[in-house]
């Protein structure tokens, strides 16, 4: 009998679903606040101090990682919990605007003198909008540049880049450190099929293809523009890479940081984890490259892309404290708090000119490459749809093979264009 | 009159023993009905919804999903995987952990030293230790690799990486299962083996014939409880495989795709019926286990 009962037990456990849910429970004098990334929460928290001080209201940040994050928002609002206030994201904001889970903004923001959405990057704004109705206060904008570690250079003596380099360039280059660096196994660059939005997004727009269509209805994975420029990554950018299986193994960011690699692209939102590295003093930012289409030796306009994102602060539908969760978002959202998140360097500015102090923020780590590509490049947003999670994942796996196999890169495209229309034609 | 009298005396006696039993257990049984069987139930019902997103908008679609789940190719490969994992998980922690509680179960110098160090695994958290080998089996940086003077690509080749993820399994589980085989060793009487070496019977001869045979409760035990757990793989492949791994589709379990389909691609509904689908195979399993426990297994 007792062992019957015992396995009774295990297999009732063994059919139990998971169903996590993590309560948030929040106070009159208290706003929660989640977010996914960890180097933004010390300045961050300067700015909510400061709003505090003056509310006397607390700030209560949670910091996830960005699957958790996720995972614990979507748990909680389908329990019915979520934070007050929390950052929005591309990949995901649609699903959540359409579930009626984000406050309604629009009379905040007209009773507010400080926010005015004319003063924020309007794609980031029209992201965060539906049918009039806005959801989030753009938050900050983030570009991608190109970072190289000196020492690596210094080593094999090769000339550092320069901002008007193109993608070929940058393959030579990467190509000319992975040579050099054969016998002692280092690498030119890393570039991993997930590596998207800071990686082969950018190719692709340089190089006049796209991911997916304007209206969002179809992928643009099949586009002749779109196979070149991946067929350029498999042909040129990978040979100078580390093998696929070691790219699985370690984030570029951690290979360029310990010498393994000399060249890296990445986004503006990493730049605090390579200034706070024990050897800052070694890397350097440079331009993202161009394109160069007309074959006349410059950077024409269109020809420089860099893909841009904004998060957006939101508050939720239900929310026991929305008037100061606006009220700190106004603190976070208006001129004098995105100057102030520039000048600590948690992020760019969502806010149109506020992004300059953000450069110097690093002190001798010069950050000029991410603000320069605003004026001499052609910013992109970073592509979505409704359901981007589902054709990024896939897009992440069933590029593995055309990556240890470039040979594969054209059918593979066609096959992705395939199942993102098919996720597309659900949304 | 007598007679009656007691009896009526020890019918209360055991009502208010039984009373006593229920309140005993009844936290665990609210806890198992609120926290596993009513989710069983609604699991059971996404199953056949096509799910919206946040448990809004379900619509009843009928067996739709367990159609497509049928077609899926993905679901074979996983049910491999799960199985293969199970096969080797299984046995081999068992094997060893017997060999180790026989050599744990004698005195000798430091012999509680010993049964700390092997069931330290068990009270790591399984996310930290899936981290820590992660890094331990990182091809370029990590240690296995440097000690051994090779290049091998641990998480990465399909041929290799599920045998780390049982490794990774093996040693985790080899404590728990350490400690119940000894508890188990240590209720078989000394006089039996005393006998049985009057007999002749020593060393190998009485492993096989008075120590296996009176372990084989324990035995069933671990290997009931060990099968269906090594069933639901889920954290190690997740945690130690990277996604753009070349064996993410050679170690990907069917836990792991129902992980996936539910939370990270917000398909509930299909997620459900995977789930529904193993909970029936893991059944049917453990009804065969159950059949062959009298063939096997001696209660004394």
């Amino acid at each position: 009998m007792k062992r019957r009962v015992m396995v009774l037990t295990c297999s009732a456990m063994a059919a139990a679903a998971i169903m996590g849910g993590s309560t948030m429970v929040s106070a009159a004098d208290t706003v929660s606040v989640a977010i996914w990334d960890n180097n933004q929460l010390s300045g961050l928290q300067e700015i909510a101090n400061e709003w505090s001080e003056e509310s006397g209201v607390d700030v209560e940040f949670q910091v996830m990682d960005w699957t958790t994050y996720w995972t614990m928002l979507e748990a909680g609002a389908s329990g019915g919990e979520m934070p007050d206030v929390f950052w929005m994201h591309s990949a995901n904001a649609q699903k959540y605007m359409d579930a009626g889970l984000l406050l309604d903004m629009n009379s905040y923001i007209e009773e507010d003198d400080a926010i005015d959405l004319e003063n924020y990057f309007p794609g980031i704004v029209e992201l965060y909008s539906q049918d009039g109705v806005q959801y989030a206060i753009p938050k900050d904008h983030d570009t991608i540049a190109a970072v190289y570690n000196k020492a690596v250079f210094d080593k094999y003596g090769i000339d550092y880049p320069t901002d008007d380099w193109t993608w070929e360039d940058f393959a030579s280059i990467a190509q000319q450190i992975a040579d050099a660096g054969a016998d002692d196994g280092v690498y030119g660059t890393y570039m991993n099929t997930g590596s998207n939005q800071s990686g082969w997004y950018n190719i692709i727009y340089a190089m006049g293809g796209e991911i997916i269509s304007e209206d969002k209805k179809s992928s643009g994975m099949d586009k002749e523009e779109t196979i070149a420029a991946m067929n350029f990554v498999g042909e040129k950018i990978l040979p100078a890479c580390p093998s696929q299986d070691s790219m699985a193994n370690t984030p570029g960011d951690t290979m360029l940081m310990s010498g393994k690699i000399g060249l890296y692209l990445d986004g503006s939102w990493m730049a605090k984890s390579y200034y706070d590295a024990d050897n800052a003093a070694d890397f350097a930012w440079v331009e993202i490259p161009y394109y160069d289409a007309n074959e006349n030796g410059q950077c024409d306009e269109g020809e420089r892309a860099s893909i841009y994102n904004g998060l957006g602060w939101s508050i939720a539908a239900n929310s026991s404290v929305p008037d100061e969760a606006w009220s700190l978002i106004s603190a976070f959202s208006d001129e004098a708090g995105q100057l102030r998140q520039s000048e600590l360097g948690v992020t760019m500015s969502g806010y149109i000119g506020c992004s300059e102090p953000f450069a110097n923020a690093f002190g001798d780590m010069d950050l000029s490459a991410f603000t320069k590509v605003e004026e001499d490049g052609r910013l992109v947003f970073r592509p979505y749809s409704k359901y981007s999670a589902r054709w990024e994942d896939d897009f992440t796996q069933k590029f593995i093979d055309a990556w240890n196999d470039p040979s594969l890169m054209e059918d593979t495209c066609l096959e992705l264009a395939e199942s993102m229309n098919s996720i597309l034609a659900e949304e | 009159m007598n007679q009656k009298k007691k009896r009526m005396f020890s019918t209360t006696r055991q009502k208010k023993v039984a009373q006593t039993a229920y309140l005993m257990v009844a936290p665990t049984i609210i806890g198992l009905l609120i926290l596993n069987f009513y989710p069983i139930i609604q699991t059971f019902w996404l199953s056949f919804c096509k799910t919206g997103d946040f448990g809004l908008n379900n619509t009843f679609i009928g067996l739709k999903n367990y159609v497509d789940l049928f077609k899926d190719p993905e679901i074979p490969q996983a049910l491999i995987n799960t199985f293969r994992y199970a096969a080797v998980q299984v046995t081999v922690s068992i094997a060893l952990s017997l060999v180790l509680a026989v050599l744990v179960n004698r005195k000798m110098k430091g012999v509680t030293i010993y049964r700390t160090i092997y069931f330290l695994p068990m009270i790591c958290a399984p996310a930290a230790i899936a981290m820590v080998w992660r890094w331990m089996f990182n091809q370029d940086f990590g240690i296995l690799n440097k000690m051994f003077g090779t290049n091998i690509s641990w998480t990465t080749d399909p041929k290799i990486a599920w045998l780390c993820v049982a490794v990774v399994g093996i040693w985790s589980s080899l404590g728990y299962n350490m400690v119940l085989l000894l508890g188990g060793l240590q209720d078989i009487p000394k006089d039996y083996y005393e006998a049985a070496e009057i007999d002749g019977a020593t060393g190998i001869n009485a492993f096989f014939h008075i120590t296996i045979p009176l372990l084989s409760p324990t035995l069933f035990f671990i290997i009931q409880t060990g099968i269906i757990g090594a069933l639901q793989l889920f954290d190690l492949p997740y945690m130690i495989i990277d996604e753009s791994s070349r064996a993410v589709r050679s170690v990907k379990s069917v836990t792991y795709l129902f992980y996936q389909h539910s939370f990270e691609k917000g398909q509930r509904g299909y997620g459900s019926a995977i789930v529904i689908f193993m909970m029936v195979v893991i059944s049917i399993i453990t009804y065969f286990i159950q059949k062959t426990e009298k063939k096997w297994v001696h209660y004394n």
